[in-house]
């Protein structure tokens, strides 16, 4: 339970950062930051959206401290400005457009990732020297140096333009129109096919090889020394003994890089022009729309810590070590 | 050190990475002189690859072939700088603060989790719009977003090393701090910093590729991120302009494969385990004698082990016998073989040792049994007992799922027979029945060595095997164990194999004992004679070397069957 409290804690003090560091950030640029930032923009914005923006970065009038607070006030109504690509269109709505998206995609593609990944570790190291062991290694290190969004690329010209066998982007054909229905789950399943191919595909070796380490490592452990001794089937001490002690670290990593691969996520979104998240932050660049720019960071931050939290549960739930003595 | 350079070179993985490698440096260093004009050069876009354009045009007309080599100077070099600042940063926060300790290191600590917890690429994207743009930015960024990975690492170590003897003997020594850091903790942790920084510059490459991909960079420079931006701008994809992105992203996957590939030889390096052994097969010799041996229980002959990696056999044609309800004692020196010939017996050996020689326990042809006969032939008939018990239960496991394991793995009772029959185990070797339900980590290490004992006797063999059974407790829990097995022993009849260096302990309970030195047993004899009258001038020396204690009068006297 302390533990639980503790990882709590650390998430509080992180999402206060990225809470504040979107408060600090504009005022970093040299000069003036809000003349500064406004006379870039000037040309592009009318007065209204001027405004606006300067509402929600926070800066009104008075001292740093009033402004920290105005700031926090916008923030706790939801209020986090208008974007300047989407003029009017608040912030919040226009995240909440790609947001469905992006966990959909994301987070199926990691979980069936991970999965696999850690079953096929787990065999590949109880099989030493075997076929799984010695040719896949080598070939997911490859695939793990790719950039995620550079094999979105390829496959995407690969079998969606060359071969015809998945479409060329988007999350649904843009001829048909949202419904719940199964025609139209059906096509959002053929739309979101080649993306999520593509993550699996990415973050396979990352979670395989470290499965695989670590069960490697812990073969020699005494414990499992003393389960052959005992005679207990090979399979269960595989699972049971090995893997299920393995799955520990394992899933320590899997919070690590939840973050890294979630990043991945969002390029390979951009190369589908798949309208999560990842879009968003792509459009927000692209017209220096601040607003959308912090809120989209702040929203993933949340995203990601709330996700590692859930990891940090599930790591209690497995290791009797963390939970409190009777 | 040399036959460590020897052994990285000759890994044929880490060869194929380091010229991979060095391929890439010369491009990166001496392309742009080479291909630099061929650059400027402007031709019709968009053309497929021909023999005038070996990879085809972009968008603008540019040469693929000559971008691409032009952009591995400023991709690599920022990638290295990055690297080196994240290491560099990392050491100094991650070996400061664990060295340090208390407030620092707690402050250290949450500014560290922080920046790990936050997801990199959004927080990269979100100061890397508000910086000026310029060749700097992209460094500044990735160093920002990726240094916290780096000096978590380095901390965990600095804080296990922090603990090690000679750290303490230099500051008794009053060596001051950073001549510590410097001159021990430093190079213990050489090839950890080595594969972070390769794991990082990684990272660096990548990372960067993705945030000039977004637009991020600098867009007036030539670099395989930026090479990939215009290429999406132009709608390669759109237009089936394949080359204009897959050779770029090629060599990104190219150098990382490269640089991962040389991580692993050092990985192995630092942890042989990893390393892969061919398998060999084991060739029983056919023994002729099988039908003359005596009736003993166990009866090992010529038994000779040799494990991988070493010249000299671990175990050099030891015979010996051990009759039904003896303690035989076997004692020897730490490498003497000892372990080995108890791992023999019960065929513990790993896959890639070689043995050979013939191994009967209680008729069973020890040696040719494989498969699903020899996982049956467990347990029943032979246990052993381990030197340290917290390592030898399942931590997440409780005893009593153990105890169900190992009854369900031989065919008798179900979940609730099994309970009963867990908990009258534990009951006979003194540990109270509700620590059933306990874990291996709740309890102490004398009741964890208890519940060992228990577990090993839950079928009823005839042999038990200790090895170094008591060695990690201490003296009184260590006599009270003892004591206890022997009442077991006397109340079932099982025989003992008792592995142990301390040979006063074996005098005092073993029927015979035998002496190992250097894998060949140099005499076997009933402890009484060997006491009064070894006859190895190297039995004599072992009972020698442990300092005579007056006999003390016991209340209760064993005597010795």
């Amino acid at each position: 339970m302390r533990y639980v409290l503790r990882r709590l804690a650390l998430y509080a003090v992180a999402a206060w950062a990225a809470v504040t560091l979107g408060f600090v950030l504009p005022r970093l640029m040299p000069g003036d930051p809000a003349t500064t930032l406004l006379a870039r923009l000037r040309g592009k914005l009318s007065p209204a959206a001027l405004a606006s923006m300067r509402d929600a970065l926070g800066f009104a009038d008075g001292s740093l401290v009033h402004q920290y607070v105005v700031y926090w006030r916008h923030l706790l109504h939801g209020d986090l400005g208008l974007s300047v690509a989407y003029f009017p269109v608040p912030v919040g709505e226009v995240i909440g457009t790609g947001l469905g998206w992006t966990v959909a995609l994301a987070g199926g593609a990691v979980l069936v990732s991970f999965a696999a990944g850690t079953l096929l570790g787990v065999v590949a190291a109880w099989r030493r020297g075997g076929v799984l062991d010695s040719a896949l290694p080598p070939l997911l290190a490859l695939l793990g140096a790719v950039p995620y969004f550079w094999l979105a690329m390829v496959a995407l010209f690969a079998f969606g333009y060359a071969l015809h066998w998945f479409p060329l982007g988007h999350a649904y054909s843009l001829d048909r129109a949202p419904a719940w229905n199964v025609a139209f789950a059906a096509d959002v399943a053929r739309h979101a096919a080649l993306p999520a191919l593509t993550l699996v595909v990415a973050t396979l070796g990352g979670w395989m090889l470290g499965m695989r380490n670590t069960m490697v490592a812990l073969l020699d452990a005494d414990f499992i020394k003393l389960a052959r001794a005992k005679g207990l089937p090979p399979r269960q001490i595989m699972l049971r003994y090995a893997a299920r002690n393995a799955l520990l670290p394992s899933i320590t990593g899997f919070g690590m890089a939840l973050g890294f691969v979630l990043s991945g996520s969002l390029l390979t979104e951009i190369v589908f022009s798949y309208p999560g998240l990842g879009y968003l932050l792509v459009e927000a660049v692209r017209n220096q729309d601040y607003a959308l720019m912090q809120g989209l960071f702040l929203l993933i931050t949340l995203a990601v810590l709330a996700a590692n939290f859930l990891v940090d549960v599930t790591y209690v739930w497995l290791d009797p070590r963390t939970r409190a003595h009777a | 050190m040399r036959s460590r350079w020897r052994t990285l070179l000759d890994d044929r993985r880490a060869l194929v990475g380091a010229t991979l490698l060095a391929g890439f440096a010369l491009m990166a260093l001496v392309g742009p002189l080479l291909v630099g004009d061929r650059l400027r050069a402007l031709d019709l876009p968009l053309q497929p690859p021909s023999w005038q354009h070996l990879l085809g045009t972009t968008g603008q007309g540019q040469d693929v072939l000559a971008q691409t080599i032009v952009g591995a100077r400023a991709t690599l070099g920022i990638g290295l700088l990055v690297g080196v600042l994240v290491t560099l940063l990392g050491v100094v926060v991650g070996i400061g603060a664990g060295y340090a300790g208390g407030r620092t290191d707690d402050a250290a600590s949450v500014v560290t989790n922080v920046f790990l917890v936050i997801p990199g690429l959004p927080l990269a994207i979100v100061i890397a719009a508000y910086l000026p743009p310029g060749p700097w930015r992209l460094a500044l960024v990735l160093t920002l977003a990726g240094w916290a990975w780096c000096a978590r690492v380095f901390r965990a170590e600095t804080l296990s090393l922090r603990q090690k003897d000679f750290v303490a003997a230099a500051r008794l020594a009053g060596e001051r701090h950073w001549r510590i850091i410097a001159v021990e903790i430093l190079p213990n942790m050489a090839s950890l910093v080595a594969a972070s920084f390769i794991g990082t510059t990684v990272y660096a490459i990548g990372a960067e590729v993705g945030l000039e991909f977004l637009g991020l960079g600098d867009l007036g420079a030539v670099t395989w991120g930026t090479n990939l931006y215009w290429a999406s701008n132009d709608s390669a994809l759109l237009t089936g302009a394949w080359w204009t992105f897959v050779p770029t992203g090629a060599c990104v996957a190219l150098v990382g494969f490269s640089l991962t590939l040389v991580s692993f030889a050092l990985d192995e390096l630092g942890n042989p385990r990893l390393r892969r052994h061919a398998r060999r097969r084991r060739v029983p010799p056919i023994g002729w004698r099988a039908a003359l041996m005596a009736q003993s229980l166990v009866s090992v002959r010529d038994l000779w082990v040799r494990h991988p990696g070493s010249d000299a056999p671990a175990v050099d044609h030891v015979s010996f016998d051990i009759c039904d309800g003896e303690i035989f004692g076997l004692a020897g020196e730490s490498g003497s073989g000892k372990s080995t010939i108890g791992h023999a017996l019960l065929r513990l050996l790993p896959e890639d040792s070689e043995v050979r020689g013939e191994l009967r326990v209680a008729g069973a042809d020890v040696m040719r049994l494989e498969g699903e006969a020899l996982r049956r032939w467990r347990w029943r008939d032979a246990a052993v007992v381990f030197q340290s018990a917290m390592s030898a239960l399942n931590p997440v496991l409780t005893v009593g799922a153990q105890f169900a394991d190992t009854l369900a793995a031989h065919g008798i009772a179900g979940r609730g027979e099994a309970r009963r029959r867990a908990m009258e185990g534990l009951a006979r070797v003194g540990v109270a029945p509700d620590a059933v339900d306990a874990w291996p980590h709740q309890l102490s290490g004398g009741m964890r060595q208890r519940v060992a004992i228990a577990l090993a006797l839950a079928l009823e063999p005839r042999l038990l095997v200790l090895d170094e059974p008591t060695t990690a407790l201490d003296v009184v829990v260590q006599r009270q164990i003892l004591e206890e097995l022997l009442a077991l022993q006397r109340a079932r009849g099982f025989a003992i194999l008792f592995i142990t260096h301390d040979l006063p302990l074996l005098a005092s309970v073993a029927t015979r004992i035998g002496i190992l030195r250097d894998g060949h047993l140099v005499e076997v004899a009933p402890t009484e004679r060997l006491r009064r009258a070894p006859r190895h001038p190297y039995t004599r020396a072992l009972l020698e070397s442990f300092p005579p204690l007056p006999p003390i009068e016991r209340p209760t006297q064993k005597v010795l069957p």
